[in-house]
């Protein structure tokens, strides 16, 4: 076996023995030592994941577990074994993660330290988990990973045991519990339909029939995929849990969770229905009406809120929304471009998380008009925090830039167009207005975000400013790579993963060279919106206060629809089931 | 194979949403939740079920004899530890959540109330 396809396992095995250490030994480890092994453990894994990659690039490196190899069954149609797959974007995408994670574990350094190791070993088997589930091809194994993720991440919500998070992780669990049942009895129907779990050769047995069957088993794993990806109508968990969990945490479930689950939709699609002509013809018509709704919605939800955490969260879900449209180009640059945008707007999301958490460290609120002016002190938290934004509304520099231009050009249409420009400026405007607030003391009276819910919470506040404004720093500084020295390598990565498809390989849209002018228009909106809103006076007169109630009204509407019951989102996702059969039915 | 039992499963399911759905108290709900979850169980084992098979052990009897399909019963198996944690975790939730507001009522229980 070759070296890499030997040390594949590692990635799962690493963190995984980690964790079950530090479990052990943490009544006996002074203090920190469980900070620095779990730190260097995700950066180790960054390094493998992203050696893998780089080897994995023209063939992916496959492993199967204790050689139980295609050839041990002795008949071509039978493989028992379970089987690991390096390929370059699966691996490039776990290098990323651990690397997110490794930023998290020195950001957090100390906060944790009450509660001897329990924090990183619950993180580091998250860790595994998610690169479990990028790496396998086995769909049960996929299952597993799923559910380990999901797992680690209920019990790190509800960890601060105050009311808020455990009423958020209780919603988080019902939906995602609800969300993994769906992808079980997906698999089930799939293995009926197949009967195998591995996905080239369920893929292999899928091809040229379009059976109902298939079609129902790829429903109910969309269903399970999309509510971890935060897709409308599956999306109201999110802004409860990323509110209200520790801002470590929320810095992994908004950079790498959620995109997780779209990254997982993706190589499902690829991996196992490339030659079903129906679920193509879903993906590539109906999702994408999926992610404009999403975009559009989270945008709009997330400029009527005042409490930073949950701002983000709904910025989250709107960015999710144009990486979901990023999945449905199935072409290798638009596949390049979703992973692209996975990377960059991780790095914004994970690093403005940071600044959230430095804000309730130091003042034990996130409030932006409780906290007015309060963060004149905290200069160089509010640079970042207004680099963030103006990166997130889609400035024309850096990594996300350019993969949402990529996917712009791979997709084609002219709505997905308006959805992710509209989602830009308004997310990116409302975090503006939000850095004004309180950095700058920019007043303004406040508008649809004066009725969102808030709340006041407490976290650690002895750490070292430097060092929760380190990793920030650096994983903005990331962001603002030239896109030109990785997009290369993604689009061949996705090439090769589209290869064994007969999906349309040739359409490698020409990149514009130089800046339209249209670059800048969701930045300037963005500006355009937040100066609008600072420059906002209290309505007077009979006409302005009538105006205003009348802005009010829609985002009165969408505050009632989060009505942060989880007896509401179950209904949602029912119908949500239902929209996407409809949907599949149609195109 | 039947057609039974994937109604079973789809009823199962249905009426378990309708439970969570409906719910005025979290034990119930979590309730609700393993009936969904046994929606998946009979599936599952419907799937992999044969008429005239005998179980998938072959200590007593050779090789070739027909039997019910092993790998769907070890999902299953996998299938109920992972339910079992789930359970647990949120019934421990529920009791902290018990603690600090008093209600399990879902209907009642939000996270960051709006700020009215």
């Amino acid at each position: 076996m070759a070296p890499a396809a030997t040390f594949l396992p590692l990635a799962v095995l690493l963190p995984l023995g980690a964790a079950a250490a530090l479990l052990m030994l943490s009544h006996w480890l002074p203090p920190r030592s469980a900070d620095m092994a779990a730190t260097i453990v995700s950066l180790l894994l960054a390094v493998l994941c992203g050696w893998l990659a780089w080897r994995g690039l023209d063939q992916p490196i496959v492993h199967w577990f204790a050689g139980w190899n295609p050839a041990s069954a002795g008949r071509p149609d039978v493989r028992l074994g379970i089987s690991f797959a390096a390929d370059a974007p699966s691996a490039a995408v776990s290098a990323f993660y651990a690397l997110l994670f490794a930023a998290s574990f020195v950001f957090s350094w100390g906060y944790f330290d009450k509660v001897h190791a329990h924090f990183h070993v619950l993180m580091l088997l998250f860790l595994a988990a998610m690169i479990g589930f990028c790496l396998t091809r086995d769909l049960f194994n996929l299952f597993v990973w799923f559910e380990l993720m999901s797992i680690a991440a209920f019990a790190l919500t509800a960890y601060p045991l105050r009311e808020s998070s455990l009423e958020g992780a209780l919603n988080f669990i019902v939906t995602n519990t609800i969300a993994s049942f769906s992808m079980l009895m997906g698999i089930g129907i799939l293995y009926a339909r197949t009967g195998t779990l591995d996905f080239a050769l369920m893929a292999h047995a899928i091809a040229g029939h379009d059976g109902a069957l298939a079609a129902g088993g790829f429903c109910l794993l969309a269903v399970a995929l999309m509510t971890k990806a935060a897709i409308v109508p599956f999306h109201f968990w999110l802004s409860d849990a990323h509110a209200v969990a520790p801002s470590p945490v929320s810095v992994i479930f908004s950079g790498a969770m959620v995109s997780a689950g779209c990254f997982g939709l993706f190589k499902i699609v690829i991996g196992i229905f490339p030659l079903d002509r129906a679920v193509v013809a879903f993906v590539h018509d109906g999702l994408p009406w999926f992610g404009i709704v999403t975009a559009i919605l989270g945008g709009l939800t997330a400029w009527a809120q005042r409490h930073l955490k949950r701002l983000l969260a709904f910025s989250t879900i709107a960015h999710l929304g144009i990486v979901l449209i990023g999945v449905a180009t199935l072409t290798p640059a638009g596949e390049a471009g979703m992973l692209l945008y996975i990377g960059g707007h991780g790095l914004i999301k994970a690093a403005l998380f940071m600044i959230a958490g430095i804000l309730l460290a130091r003042f034990n609120s996130c409030d932006e008009i409780t906290l007015y002016g309060r963060g004149r002190s905290l200069w160089p938290a509010g640079l970042a925090m207004a680099v963030g934004a103006l990166l997130l509304a889609n400035a024309p520099v850096g990594l996300l830039y350019r993969a949402g231009d990529v996917i712009d050009h791979a997709i084609g249409w002219r709505t997905a167009s308006v959805a992710a420009v509209l989602s830009s400026a308004l997310t990116g405007g409302a975090l503006l207005r939000a850095a004004a607030r309180i950095f700058l003391g920019c007043s303004g009276a406040p508008g649809p975000e004066r009725n969102a819910p808030t709340e006041r919470e407490r976290e650690k506040s002895d750490r070292p400013l430097w060092l929760m404004l380190l990793p920030c720093c650096l994983l903005l500084a990331l962001a603002l790579l030239p896109a030109d020295l990785l997009e290369p390598f993604l689009r061949r990565a996705a090439r090769t993963l589209l290869a064994s498809s007969n999906m349309d390989a040739a359409a490698t849209a020409a990149l514009r060279q130089t800046l339209p002018a249209s670059a800048f228009l969701a930045p300037g909106l963005a500006v355009g919106l937040a100066f609008l809103s600072l420059m906002r006076r209290r309505p007077v007169s009979r006409i302005a206060r009538a105006a205003a109630r009348l802005e009010m009204l829609p985002f009165r509407g969408l505050d009632i629809l989060h009505s942060g019951f989880v007896t509401d989102y179950v209904v949602w996702m029912a119908l949500g089931l239902g929209a996407i059969a409809m949907v599949f039915s149609l195109t | 194979m039947s057609v039974l039992p994937w109604c079973v499963a789809a009823w199962l399911f249905a009426v378990g949403i309708y439970g969570i759905a409906t719910s005025r108290h979290y034990v119930h709900l979590v309730g609700c939740l393993s009936v969904c979850q046994s929606a998946t169980y009979v599936l599952l084992l419907a799937v992999g079920f044969h008429w005239h098979a005998g179980p998938p052990i072959f200590y007593d009897h050779p090789p070739g004899t027909p039997a019910v399909d092993p790998v769907v019963q070890a999902l299953v198996l996998t299938d109920i530890v992972i339910g079992a944690t789930v359970t647990a975790l949120l019934l421990a939730i529920v009791v902290q959540a018990h603690k600090l507001s008093g209600s399990v009522d879902p209907q009642r229980l939000r996270p960051l109330r709006p700020n009215a």
